[in-house]
Formats: structure tokens, C-alpha cells, sequence
């Protein structure tokens, strides 16, 4: 199978802004008095962003009504019911990479409806990755990839150094590996006041967290014939890190319940050394008034596996326009408004990764001028994993019906009721089904 | 015209006002119950995909059916649904008797008691998730750090994660919400009990208990088995608090039938395959009214009600 990397974006962000010329205004057109509805993904991180929609309402005349605000399991749900219902009466919905095959015709083409000046300031890669059977079928908001958070007090603290050589024979420096990554996240762990670190334990997080660690290890999810083949020892191994650390009492025990925001606030609460997460959350675990460790935070890149590979899992967010929408002219100026290089600006600031390449370039000259140096090497951190490190999970319809199959699996390998091996055969059979069901072999 | 002509006319009219009458209530069934009923029967022999409304008309026979009863983790779910109802229900029966019969004893503020003891059922069921997933949480939850703090415990508990404490805590939470149900319709049942025959059973020198035994419990037995079935039939499509909760996890631990259909259906948009477990658990619950129903003719007949 292909794995659709993203080396591509590094040159993206090293050459897109002397492409685009960064922020330019730009007419949005008039749509005095019409009503433009809407369906967004709606937390935190998402939400300055829409803060921004009344400066469009002002500059064209529209309305925006927005319908929904969830988040994406929630709205994905939503758009299904809708789709069955026949109710796409609505232009502008929240879309993601990994979500989008299994939408269908639902979204139309861009190519064509958003100006090609505009979509030139895209990266190259975050547009393909955007493009199901040829067709644009989503314009990318921000991407995603994680890096590795950590409390630098720990990693200066000379007991620590001293105990931690004693112990493991090696010396206490933030992770390259992922084997580093669990002996550390194990010396650290006082349960339960201290962790040493935690990971999303359901739905596809865990899987995508599974499969990252997999490509690290030299494994993969499917052959070229798209057989599963993660039961492979590279899966076991795989597996076997969070069950270690599970285990160990390396990470709160109610782990197997968490998703990101559990894992976001629990590293800014202070009681977890190591936290492998999406830049979304950078400038809040360095606010102090949100933060306990604020000040105290130290970034390195995603460790590597046991192929010598990083892991690198990652997508993007994007907005899509459906194929019923009743003016399509206003929704293509409403997603190149809220994709444009300003409202880019906006979601950087907070640590989002955009998906132009100018806003890099720009974000980072801003922080450099701020003297916000946390910033910076968070942006340069993050810019050199999606050049080097990312690729997503397979853009197959069936992607995440795959994943139900997998995560409850893991999670019966990680507490124990049945074996890693019997898991992840179990979970091969049954992803083998809904691949035979699809036609793939 | 002579009166004979008019005489069947007025009386054919007369044969169809009932039906007239009830039309309206025969249209608003067949649209509301009949037809969605039969479309999802219907959808549960297709390959009917969510996403792929022409997938509709794909008949592939039992298929669904043949899958699901050949898959363990369904028939899990089945059990788990069935353990889950069985445990909270008669939780939810034996607290509702003692509230009701504590608060039937109150001759002050009892209105107001009345009141309060019915607002965990004024709370949406996502919110009461919400508020069982923070209070349960192993690492900021109140359960735990209470424990802790008053040195009952040293480590974390896992309630939402550890296998049985993870039903238990979906079983707690359905109970808190829930027992005001019991409790009230027990309240109602003591409120309408005649004095006659608990003054008599004194006078025969009864005591409290075999009053209680013998002549309240038994009154209060066709309240129950109402109230049992009102609530089997909720409790057997139990969603929200779980999935808000556990998700009906991990590893399945707390998966009902509804979690898994939810996910069956929307996650995987196999709605086709998701109807065929909905009809199952149809039959679950027809089944759990059924037994409740027997129940209730049988305590009737034994107060010497009405069959």
C-alpha cells in the first residue's frame, strides 16, 4: 500500500512565502442578505478561529448561521444522519483527511471554485493529501502531527541524572528512541501523584498512536493487496510499549478512558513528565495562568522505533463544501477566508500548524520579534516533523470502521484479557472482512 | 322521503364513527411506529450503508443476522445488557421502596422531599455521564481523591477502566437517576393503600414487619412491576450515560447492546447490520415486558384485582 508522506511540505515552508507574498487582502465578494449555514468542529483550539467570522459577515453582507459545533466524532455522526436523511442543506462543513473518503460525492470539487492564485499558497502536499479520487475535495485548515512535550526541570535535576544512570546505564537526556521514551516515562512515575506519561487510550487516537509507533518499528498496517499485516512482530512490539507502561503504572489508570483533551490538561497540570502531543496545545502549556509548568517545558522531536524510523502520524483539518450547497460562490469565499494567510495568523499564534507555507515563515518572525523563544522552537520542531516525519494513516473509505476494529483490541492486549499476538490476529481477521466487503480482494 | 330510507343510512353512519374517531390515532401509529418499524426491519436484510443511500435496495437476505449471532462480542453485549438491566432495576426497586417508604412516613416538608428527590431525573442523561465520568476519574476525580485524602486509599482506582468497577459505575449512575421513578410510583401505590387492612393486621398483633410482608409489599407489588417495565424498556436502550462514561470500554467491558449498535451504525455506517442487532434487542425488551406483565396479572389477581 501507499503511505502518503509529507516531505514535500518542508520545501512548502521554506519557499511558500516569497510564492504567495504573504498576507494580501482579498475580495470576498457581496452577499448582502443571504444566510450561509454551516457545520463546524467545535473545542478550545478551534474556536479563535471562528471569533474571526463576523469580520467576513461584515465584508460581504452574509449571515453565517452556524448549526453545528462538535467535535469531530460527534459531527461525523451528524453529517452521516444527513446524508442518509437527504437533509445537506447546509454549504460549509468541518472536514479532516482521514475522515473525508468515506464521505463520497457529498463535497464538491474545488478545483475550479477556489481561485488557483489562492490555492497556489497551499502546501503542495497538504492539497494532495486533501484530494480524494482526484478531486479537491477539502481545503486544509491546519495540520496535525506530534512531538514530545517534557518538564525540563526533571532532565536538570542531578539526582535524577545520577539515579537515572544507576538504573538504566545510560545517561538522562530527553528521548531519541521509544524504548528511551518508556524506561524514562518509567523512572519517573510516582503513581498516583506523578506519571511519566500517558497516551489517548480510545477510538482512533490509540489506533493512529498503534500505527505510527508500527511504521517506527518497521511495520505496516496493510500489503500492496491490502491484507492486513499489522499482526506482525513489528505490531507486537508495537503494542507491547503501552502495555509495558500500563503495566508499570508508568500512566494514570484510567488511561484506556482518555482522548486528547484528558492528556493536554493532565501534562499542564503538572503530574506527567513526558507527553507526546499536537502544537495545538503549545502556548497553553506555556500559559501560566492555564499551566503548571509553564516556563519549565522542553520539545524534541518524536522518538524513533526500532527501524530507525520517527514516528510521524498526521493530517490535516480542513473545510469542504457539500454538492447541495445553494450558493456556492459565498461558501469558497467563506473557506478562503477562513484558510486565507491572516486567519492562518490567527490559529498559528496558538500553535496550530498552517497549511500555508508563508504563515510559517511569518508565525515564526513574529514570535523571534516577541522574544517568545518557546514559541519558535515549537514552530521550528513541528516544522521539521512534518517535513521529515509525517504520513497518513491510509486515505481509504474504510479507515475508520478499520480502526473500530483495532482499538478495542489493543485495549484487550493492553489490560491483559487476551494476548498481544491473539489481539492483533483477531483484529486482522475482522479488518480482513470489511476489506473483502469493500471489494479490495 | 319516508323514514325507512333514512333509518340504515343514519345507522351506516353511525357503524363508522368510531372508526372515524379513531382514525386520526390509527394514522399518527401506522406513520410514526408502523412504517419506521417495518423500513428498519426491512433495512435489517439489506446492506443499507449510511453513506450510500443507494445501498438501500441491496437485499443480501439473513446475512446481518447470520454475522451477528456468530460474533462473540455481540452475544457479550447481549449478556452484559441483560446483567446491566437485571442489577439496576432491582437496585433501583429496592432503594425506590425504602424512599418511598421513608418519605410516605414524613408528615412535614414531605411535598418538598417529593420535589427534591425527583431532580436527578430533570438532568439530561449526557450530563449525568459527565458528571459520573468527572466524579469517577482516576486522576482529578472527587472519588478518589476523597479516598485518598481521608487515607482509604494509596494508589489510583480505575473505576472507569478496572472490569467489574466499570459496570459498577454505569449501574450507579443509571440507579441515581433513575430510582426517583420507582420511588414515586411506590409513593402513589402507599398513598392509595386502604388503612382497613393494616389497622385490622395491628389489632391481630401483626408486627411492623409482617404488616410490611404481607399486606404493603404485596399492594405495592402491581406499582412495582409497572414501574419495572417502563424502566426495562429504558434501561434496555441505555446510550448515553455509557457512552459519555466508558464509550462501552475498553475492551468492551461495559458494551451494551446500544453502544455497540451506535458505533455499528454511524461509526462504521453499517446500518443495515446495526438494525438486525436493534431487532434483537427489540426482542429483549419485549421479552423483559412480557415477564413484567405476567408479573403484574399474577400480583393483581393476588390482591384480588382485575385480570
Amino acid at each position: 500500500m501507499k503511505f502518503t508522506t509529507m516531505k514535500a511540505l518542508t520545501t512548502g515552508v521554506a519557499l511558500s512565502l516569497l510564492a504567495t507574498g504573504g498576507a494580501v487582502a482579498q475580495d470576498y465578494g457581496s452577499f448582502e442578505g443571504y444566510t450561509l449555514r454551516v457545520k463546524l468542529i467545535g473545542g478550545a483550539q478551534y474556536e479563535p478561529l471562528y471569533a474571526e467570522i463576523a469580520r467576513w459577515e461584515e465584508m460581504t453582507g452574509a449571515t453565517v448561521d452556524v448549526l453545528s459545533r462538535k467535535n469531530h466524532f460527534e459531527l461525523d455522526r451528524e453529517i452521516k444522519q444527513d446524508i442518509a436523511a437527504g437533509t445537506l442543506n447546509w454549504c460549509v462543513g468541518s472536514n479532516h483527511t482521514s475522515f473525508a473518503p468515506q464521505y463520497g460525492s457529498i463535497y464538491i470539487d474545488l478545483n475550479g471554485v477556489i481561485a488557483e492564485d489562492v490555492l497556489a499558497g497551499f502546501q503542495t502536499l497538504a492539497l494532495e493529501n486533501s484530494t480524494v479520487a482526484g478531486r479537491l475535495v477539502q481545503l486544509p485548515r491546519h495540520s496535525d502531527i506530534s512531538n514530545l512535550f517534557y518538564q525540563k526541570s526533571l532532565y536538570e535535576d542531578q539526582d535524577n541524572m545520577d539515579a537515572f544512570e544507576a538504573e538504566y546505564g545510560y545517561a538522562l537526556t530527553p528521548p531519541e528512541t521509544w524504548d528511551q521514551f518508556r524506561d524514562q516515562a518509567m523512572f519517573f512515575a510516582n503513581a498516583p501523584t506523578f506519571y511519566g506519561t500517558q497516551y489517548v487510550g480510545k477510538d482512533e487516537a490509540i489506533t493512529g498512536r498503534f500505527y505510527e509507533l508500527l511504521v517506527a518499528n518497521g511495520g505496516a498496517l496493510f500489503d500492496e493487496d491490502w491484507n492486513p499485516t499489522f499482526n506482525s512482530e513489528a505490531g507486537v512490539q508495537s503494542v507491547q510499549w503501552f502495555k509495558d507502561l500500563y503495566d508499570a503504572n508508568a500512566v494514570p489508570a484510567g488511561v484506556l478512558n482518555y482522548l486528547w483533551d484528558d492528556t493536554g490538561l493532565g501534562f499542564a497540570s503538572g503530574t506527567v513528565a513526558l507527553n507526546l502531543d499536537w502544537a495545538g496545545w503549545a502556548s497553553f502549556f506555556n500559559d501560566p495562568e492555564n499551566s503548571q509548568v509553564a516556563g519549565n517545558i522542553g520539545l524534541v522531536r518524536a522518538p524513533t522505533g526500532s527501524a530507525g524510523l520517527r514516528s510521524g502520524w498526521s493530517g490535516s483539518h480542513t473545510f469542504s463544501i457539500t454538492s447541495t450547497c445553494d450558493n456556492v460562490d459565498a461558501a469558497a469565499s467563506f473557506v478562503s477566508f477562513l484558510t486565507s494567510h491572516e486567519n492562518q495568523m490567527v490559529e498559528a499564534r496558538k500553535g496550530l500548524l498552517p497549511t500555508r507555507g508563508s504563515v510559517w515563515d511569518a508565525v515564526i518572525a513574529e514570535f523571534e520579534a516577541e522574544g517568545n523563544e518557546f514559541m519558535v522552537e515549537v514552530f521550528e520542531t513541528y516544522a521539521l516533523s512534518m517535513a521529515e516525519d509525517a504520513f497518513t494513516p491510509p486515505l481509504i473509505p474504510e479507515w475508520i470502521e478499520v480502526s473500530n476494529e483495532i482499538w478495542p483490541r489493543l485495549q484487550g492486549a493492553i489490560l491483559g484479557e487476551m494476548t498481544i499476538q491473539e489481539a492483533l490476529d483477531e483484529a486482522a481477521d475482522a479488518t480482513r472482512i470489511i476489506m473483502e466487503d469493500a471489494g479490495y480482494n | 322521503m319516508s323514514s325507512d330510507h333514512i333509518q340504515p343510512r343514519r345507522k351506516r353512519s353511525r357503524d363508522w364513527t368510531p372508526a372515524l374517531l379513531l382514525s386520526p390515532a390509527f394514522l399518527v401509529l401506522i406513520f410514526v411506529v408502523l412504517v419506521p418499524l417495518l423500513f428498519s426491519l426491512y433495512t435489517s436484510f439489506t446492506n443499507y450503508r449510511l453513506i450510500r443511500p443507494e445501498t438501500l435496495y441491496d437485499w443480501i437476505g439473513i446475512r446481518n443476522y447470520q454475522r451477528i449471532f456468530s460474533d462473540k462480542h455481540f452475544w457479550s453485549a447481549f449478556g452484559r445488557t441483560i446483567v446491566f438491566l437485571t442489577i439496576a432495576l432491582n437496585l433501583e426497586f429496592i432503594l425506590g421502596l425504602g424512599i418511598a417508604l421513608l418519605i410516605n412516613r414524613i408528615t412535614w416538608g414531605q411535598r418538598t422531599l417529593r420535589t427534591i428527590m425527583m431532580f436527578p431525573m430533570m438532568f439530561s442523561p449526557i450530563l449525568v455521564g459527565y458528571q459520573f465520568k468527572f466524579i469517577f476519574n482516576d486522576n482529578i476525580g472527587i472519588l478518589n481523591n476523597a479516598l485518598q485524602d481521608l487515607g482509604l486509599s494509596d494508589g489510583a482506582i480505575a473505576w472507569l477502566v478496572d472490569k467489574p468497577l466499570g459496570m459498577f459505575t454505569i449501574i450507579f449512575a443509571e440507579v441515581w437517576m433513575s430510582t426517583s421513578v420507582f420511588a414515586i410510583l411506590l409513593l402513589a401505590g402507599l398513598f392509595a393503600m386502604p388503612r382497613d387492612p393494616l389497622e385490622a393486621a395491628k389489632v391481630d398483633g401483626c408486627n411492623p414487619w409482617q404488616v410490611f410482608r404481607h399486606i404493603t409489599l404485596p399492594f405495592l407489588m402491581p406499582f412495582a412491576f409497572i414501574a419495572m417495565t417502563i424502566r426495562s424498556l429504558d434501561v434496555a436502550r441505555a446510550y448515553d450515560i455509557v457512552d459519555v462514561m466508558t464509550g462501552g470500554g475498553p475492551a468492551g467491558r461495559t458494551e451494551l447492546l446500544w453502544t455497540m449498535i451506535a458505533r455499528v451504525g454511524y461509526d462504521n455506517s453499517r446500518m443495515g447490520q446495526a438494525n438486525a442487532m436493534a431487532y434483537v434487542s427489540i426482542m429483549l425488551s419485549i421479552a423483559f415486558t412480557y415477564y413484567f406483565f405476567t408479573k403484574l396479572i399474577a400480583a393483581r389477581k393476588y390482591m384480588g384485582g382485575a385480570e
